[in-house]
């Protein structure tokens, strides 16, 4: 019972943490100036809060520590591990092309050069 | 299953679809329309069309994607209309 | 011509409209699907073949002529993009470029020239060529073999989950394509030749149809596959059953090599020599 209510929260929490990390990337997406910072945003934070919701999904899959249950829980480590290997790699070759096409990064304005 | 979440993945269908036709610049129509099939699989997975909804992830969002990516890279990135 | 267009759309969308008002309500128990078709799947389908997934019992075995088909079209497909690519609008490029491997130097041939002998320390390189990422490189070739693997268990497990031939033949066609994204067209190419690609997008169709004809020299229906018990020894059902899994493999070849041809043709133009 009181395995329950700590698994309860710590999924709860977890999700809560995930939606604002994705928050966090949407903002960041919305809001940086630039390529580069934008994909750092997103590369990072959408990264770590898919990380975070599928951990929660994993431990909201475990009710009663059975077989299925817990295939399930693994399996859905394993697509965690897959995002962590694909999700940076993608924003590094995605960041590379951009460096590639000569996209020009973003300066802080002097306000006496206007 | 949940009716309002239905109508939001509904609703982004059809801006994603709208989108890849309004869009002039034919890779940004290639990504909308991934997203936009991305969209249909999770309509589908709701109504428990598991299958479908596979097949849409996988072709759809995963190889027509690229595929139209590569036709873009290989002709021009503007529309003429 | 864009007007034209749109109203053309709209008419057609008015028929539709028109036309879905006829349609029965969405689970409506009274419309003819779910009085006569759906309780008779459902109940005699595990019966029939032995297969937990309905979906895949009804594509491969009930209605398999619309499954063979539609990899037919999947074929026809491959090799419309074959011919329009391959044969016409096929311009040889300006120059070839080979980059000399322990210095780094690019040479430069002209069109209508070609270096004579081997060069073992010569490799021919893309007009856009990138210098190799490792980043790039060590993940793919992490992760291609668990997508293959994947893709296979989605083949044959398809009897008892979401899944099946077209699904796992996407999926594996989809790892050949990251091949030629991470790395170049070249290297993907000398993993599947395009003889040996444009044979296996054949052999897949001819595979299902075999089964097929198989069922129908035994005396049978075509695509009738209790027919084949008597061959392989065992009784009615699991002989469907294993008569899914023989057709699913034929869908999975026969989309895996179509995908990467239709690939190979876009993103080259045809020439089949550089690409994304």
């Amino acid at each position: 019972m009181i395995w329950q209510t700590i698994m309860t929260v710590l999924t709860v929490a977890l999700i809560l943490g995930g939606l604002l990390f994705f928050t966090g990337g949407t903002v960041g997406i919305l809001r940086f100036p630039d390529f580069y910072t934008r994909q750092h945003a997103a590369g990072k934070l959408e990264t770590l809060g898919l990380m975070m919701v599928a951990l929660a999904l994993a431990l909201a899959n475990l009710h009663h520590f059975t077989i299925p249950e817990i295939l399930t829980s693994v399996k859905i480590l394993l697509i965690l591990f897959f995002i962590f290997l694909a999700s940076p790699t993608a924003t590094h070759a995605i960041v590379d092309a951009g460096l590639r096409a000569g996209m020009q990064h973003w300066r802080k304005p002097h306000r006496k050069e206007r | 299953m949940v009716v309002e979440l239905d109508m939001v993945i509904l609703t982004l269908v059809m801006i994603c679809a709208v989108g890849a036709i309004w869009v002039k610049d034919l890779l940004g129509a290639a990504i909308l329309f991934g997203a936009y099939s991305f969209m249909l699989c999770l309509l589908w997975a709701i109504m428990g069309a598991v299958d479908v909804a596979f097949t849409e992830a996988s072709v759809g969002a995963g190889v027509s994607t690229v595929f139209m990516v590569a036709a873009v890279f290989r002709t021009s990135r503007r529309t003429k209309d | 011509m864009k007007k034209l267009a749109l109203i053309l759309v709209l008419l057609c969308w008015g028929f539709l409209a028109f036309a879905a008002a006829d349609f029965p309500r969405l689970g409506d128990p009274n419309s003819p699907a779910s009085t006569h078709l759906s309780p008779y799947f459902i109940e005699k389908a595990y019966e029939d073949t032995a297969t937990p997934n309905i979906v895949t019992a009804v594509l491969a075995d009930y209605r398999s002529y619309d499954t063979m088909f539609e990899t037919t079209v999947v074929f026809a497909a491959g090799v419309a993009c074959f011919l329009l690519l391959r044969f016409y609008h096929f311009s040889e490029p300006p120059s070839h470029l080979y980059r000399h491997k322990p210095s780094g130097t690019v040479i430069q041939v002209p069109r209508g020239y070609r270096l004579k002998g081997e060069h073992t320390e010569l490799e021919p390189i893309d007009r856009d060529w990138a210098p190799k990422d490792p980043i790039v490189e060590v993940a793919s070739r992490i992760l291609i073999p668990f997508i293959q693997i994947f893709a296979l268990y989605v083949v044959v497990h398809g009897h008892h989950s979401p899944g099946g031939g077209f699904q796992g033949g996407v999926i594996l066609g989809a790892s050949l394509v990251l091949l030629a994204i991470s790395r170049d067209l070249r290297t993907a190419q000398a993993t599947l030749g395009e003889s040996k690609n444009s044979i296996l997008s054949a052999l897949g169709v001819l595979i299902y149809v075999g089964v097929g004809a198989v069922t129908l020299a035994l005396g049978s229906n075509f695509l009738d596959y209790a027919a084949l018990a008597g061959l392989m020894g065992v009784d009615q059902v699991i002989a469907r059953n294993l008569g899914i899994l023989f057709v699913e493999v034929g869908v999975a070849v026969a989309v895996m090599a179509t995908m990467f041809l239709i690939y190979r043709n876009v993103a080259s133009a045809g020439a089949l020599d550089e690409g994304l």
